[in-house]
């Protein structure tokens, strides 16, 4: 049998320390990942929940449960995907709770803040108006244009068949865009 | 905004609603980008390490938690039958004592003892409240010295 030495002792403690948490990813990956996906994913959270604290709460959330996954990721994409599908399904639990979603009143306060030159009514109005939009079709739209996602992705993402994307895509736009006009 | 319904003018195709959506959730994705805070990576991944540890220990002490259990319930049926077995002895003890009264014809004490009622109330509860109360310091000193 070999000599064990300190250094070897040491390795195989943190490799027990790491197999004890059992998270699907190491740190630097984990960490280059979430800085690539973190802000996107806030922004899809706040939107479609409607709620910057509840966007806070459901990030760090929905990256736990990344890192609990034990799915075999083929791509970044796939990964992606697997956390905004996460992410859409906490919204959707947070909604059946007591908390209140799209309290407009407080995010139009929140639109003039940051810049005071920016078109405040103007966004206001867009945000009132995605907000009458039912959760699912603000999640179709914001990952179709504000993510960029494929057809096939967005029914990844929201459970749906890819064939019913495009129909639904079609009357969601609809929507917002008569609740867009004056 | 079907064509001529409203008298706004003709009704716009889906290439320019599509325009319209777009731009407008394209300008809110901007906003959300510039007001999007998240906590940093490294914190994000030292509350996971921290919540992961947290849930593989309770997971580590749920078995225990299920011994501690069935152990109590196994007590618990040993106690009642402890106590049914002690009330029958009691019985049979009764029945030798009678025996021994008519032999040595100890007439008054051990008539009234005799006539005793072993299965009223007044003698069963004293002596359950007493076997439940051995069960339940047994139990307790168990929890102190298992702590221990």
């Amino acid at each position: 049998m070999a000599d064990v030495t300190f250094v070897d002792v040491r390795r195989l403690q943190a490799e027990a320390d790491t197999a004890d948490v059992a998270l699907a990813m190491d740190e630097d990956a984990f960490r280059a990942f979430y800085d690539r996906t973190a802000g996107a994913l806030w922004g899809y959270l706040s939107r479609i929940s409607g709620d910057r604290q509840v966007a806070d709460d459901l990030l760090q959330e929905s990256y736990y449960r990344l890192l609990k996954a034990t799915v075999p990721f083929e791509s970044e994409a796939h990964r992606r995907n697997y956390l905004y599908r996460i992410a859409t399904n906490l919204v959707r639990d947070a909604k059946r709770g007591t908390r209140p979603l799209f309290d407009v009143g407080v995010e139009m306060a929140e639109i003039a803040a940051p810049d005071s030159h920016v078109d405040v009514e103007g966004r206001a109005d867009v945000r009132r108006a995605f907000g009458r939009l039912k959760p699912r079709e603000r999640a179709l739209l914001w990952l179709a244009y504000a993510q960029g996602s494929s057809h096939s992705e967005i029914a990844d993402v929201l459970g749906l068949k890819t064939g019913s994307i495009k129909l639904l895509l079609f009357r969601a736009r609809r929507k917002l865009a008569a609740r867009l006009q004056p | 905004m079907t064509s001529g319904t409203r008298g706004q003018g003709p009704e716009p195709t889906d290439a320019e609603i599509e325009a319209i959506v777009a731009e407008a959730i394209a300008a809110e994705a901007a906003l959300a980008r510039r007001e999007a805070t998240p906590p940093s990576s490294a914190i994000v991944w030292w509350r996971a390490q921290m919540r992961a540890r947290q849930e593989a220990a309770r997971a580590a002490d749920r078995p225990i938690t299920i011994v501690h259990g069935l152990a109590i319930a196994c007590a618990a049926g040993l106690a009642l039958s402890l106590i049914g077995s002690a009330i029958a002895g009691v019985r049979g003890s009764s029945g030798w004592l009678i025996d021994i009264y008519h032999s040595l014809s100890l007439k008054a004490p051990l008539a009234s003892l005799a006539a005793v009622d072993l299965t009223s109330r007044w003698v069963t509860l004293p002596m359950t409240a007493m076997l439940i109360s051995a069960l339940v310091v047994t139990i307790a000193a168990y929890f102190i010295y298992a702590d221990e």
